[in-house]
């Protein structure tokens, strides 16, 4: 059964990770060419006009988007956070579900197989795609930041395993929330809604003070780059909530899909 | 004395508020062919999703082989094979695929019951499912359920897509099935279909089981239909206590299960214009039921 599902999964991580792939392969290709002394001068300048919260909102008040490493510290984590959190809330959302929805779960149930392994199969097949997504990504970027220049290669360690924690609470999550789903159909508004819903409360948390609290809402708050780029360590406590809520998630999903209707 | 396969006991069966099934209770005894008929809607497919697993049962308890039989069953399962009343299997496989992807489920070597199966149901191997033709996808799925040499065979609405020439190779194969002491549960609406296979047959209708027997008493129901025409027939009527299929003017028609000479004794004080007296159709009786 794990073999199958590697095989079904295999053509969607495809398409997601060369979608990041190609985004940093046109940055690393692109960047040399449009950062010049002229244009970094440019960019000083038009960074002080921005709103200080602003630049917070995308780490620029703690990096530069001068070299690609800067940029990818800055917007380009944006893009990994926000593509990686749609893959995985899909994958969540869609791995059992699409059993059903597809009416092939009457052959699965048939067969001698408790739904606690046909769970764990689709589990790990979707933890392992998550991080070879996150893993491959890296190796990537630390060939592309290799031929663009120096860079922190600890720090670049640590911001690369980010968006783990928002990835594997985000799978959970909607993987839970699957088992009260039998249809296919609302599972992208869904996914895409909940990311931009959590990923824009992030940014707005960072706008003020006054609502600063609202980060703890959100699940890209554990990817907690700012601290990585500030003091080159990830906070343990983002590792433990994430954690948390993975498994928490995870077990409930177990536990209610043992009851599940499934037709 | 046969071992019991599996016992159904009062199972019952609610989606929210509406009903599914009341109170289905049965047993199927080792090697027997159990036919399970009912109108569409009666509770035929809620009964076998909720053994299957697919569905939770509201009450009632399920034994298979003695033991209680959980919705969340795993190696257990080894031992029954299904086939619902549609098939749905992965679309991009190919058919060899499939049947290898089945087969990796069992730890008995199955590989030669799966060869022999395709063989004599002649299924195109190398076609994705999705290209199949409904006739052929039906095959996939027999050899799906007969091939790992189950000791519970239940099959919904089998023969549905099958011609008639492939349904009686499926009847065929399951006949072999019960002589190599399969049990089966064979749901259908269509009771040609049931009758020639089976031994004994459940009714249901609205969630119950209405009736329960074996084929041959079911046959030997004397039923026929009692049809007479007279001047008197109010008269005639207060003589029997019958159920009325037909009346107009002077003729009546009853659903009959009493002896002719009693008959004959009722109506010789009568003036008779017509008497006729019909074999009900094995057809016909079943209807009965569900009226």
């Amino acid at each position: 059964m794990l073999k199958k599902e590697f095989k079904d999964n295999f053509k969607s991580f495809l398409i997601w990770t060369t979608v990041l792939i190609v985004i940093f392969l046109i940055v690393y290709s692109v960047y040399p060419f449009i950062i010049t002394d002229d244009t970094v001068k440019n960019l000083d300048e038009m960074m002080k006009v921005f709103p200080k919260e602003l630049l917070k909102s995308f780490n620029m008040d703690i990096t530069t988007i001068n070299t690609a490493y800067g940029w990818l510290k800055s917007e380009g984590f944006m893009f990994v956070y926000l593509i990686v959190g749609f893959y995985s809330s899909l994958l969540g959302l869609q791995i059992l579900l699409k059993e059903e929805n597809d009416k092939t779960i009457e052959y699965l149930i048939s067969l001698p197989i408790k739904r606690n392994i046909i769970v764990r199969n689709k589990i790990v097949v979707s933890v392992i795609y998550i991080f070879s997504m996150i893993f491959l990504l890296g190796v990537f970027n630390y060939i592309g930041l290799s031929l663009s220049g120096s860079f922190n290669q600890k720090e670049f360690l640590l911001i690369s395993i980010t968006p783990l924690f928002v990835a594997y609470p985000l799978f959970a999550f909607n993987l839970f929330l699957s088992v009260f789903l039998h249809r296919t159909k609302k599972t992208l508004g869904i996914s895409l809604g909940l990311v931009f819903f959590f990923y824009i409360i992030n940014i707005l948390s960072e706008l003020s003070t006054k609502i600063d609290g609202i980060k703890y809402f959100s699940i890209y708050t554990l990817a907690d780059i700012r601290n990585v780029i500030s003091k080159c360590s990830i906070n343990p406590i983002c590792i433990v909530i994430s954690c948390t809520i993975t498994i928490l998630f995870i077990t409930l999903t177990y536990l209610f899909y043992q009851k599940k209707e499934l037709i | 004395m046969n071992q019991t396969i599996l016992e159904v006991k009062h199972l019952k069966k609610y989606y929210g508020d509406k009903l599914g099934i009341e109170d289905v209770s049965f047993f199927l005894k080792e090697g027997e062919i159990y036919g399970f008929i009912g109108p569409n809607g009666a509770g035929k497919s809620t009964t076998i999703r909720t053994i299957m697993g697919l569905i939770q049962k509201t009450k009632g308890e399920i034994l298979f082989l003695g033991e209680p039989w959980t919705q969340n069953e795993g190696l257990r399962k080894e031992k029954i094979g299904y086939l619902p009343s549609e098939i749905h299997l992965y679309d991009s496989m190919t058919v060899k695929e499939i049947l290898d992807y089945h087969e990796s489920f069992y730890k008995k070597d199955i590989h030669k019951n799966r060869e022999m199966l395709t063989k004599k149901l002649k299924v195109p191997e190398t076609k994705r499912i999705e290209d199949l033709s409904l006739g052929n996808l039906k095959k996939v799925g027999i050899i799906l359920a007969l091939m790992h040499e189950p000791e519970l065979i239940i099959v919904d609405e089998p023969t549905s897509g099958l011609d008639p020439l492939m349904q009686q190779v499926f009847h065929n194969l399951l006949v072999e099935e019960k002589e190599k002491g399969a049990t089966i549960l064979y749901s259908s609406h269509d009771l040609n279909e049931i009758s020639n296979i089976s031994d004994r047959i459940g009714f249901i209708k609205d969630g119950k089981i209405i009736k329960e027997d074996t084929m041959d008493n079911i046959k030997k129901d004397n039923y026929t239909y009692l049809t007479i025409q007279s001047e008197d027939i109010q008269n005639i009527k207060k003589e029997f206590d019958l159920k009325i299929i037909k009346e107009d003017n002077n003729t009546i028609k009853y659903l009959n299960n009493m002896d002719y000479n009693l008959i004959i004794k009722k109506l010789v004080k009568y003036k008779i214009e017509k008497l006729l007296i019909e074999q009900i159709s094995l057809e016909e009786l079943f209807s009965k039921y569900y009226k």
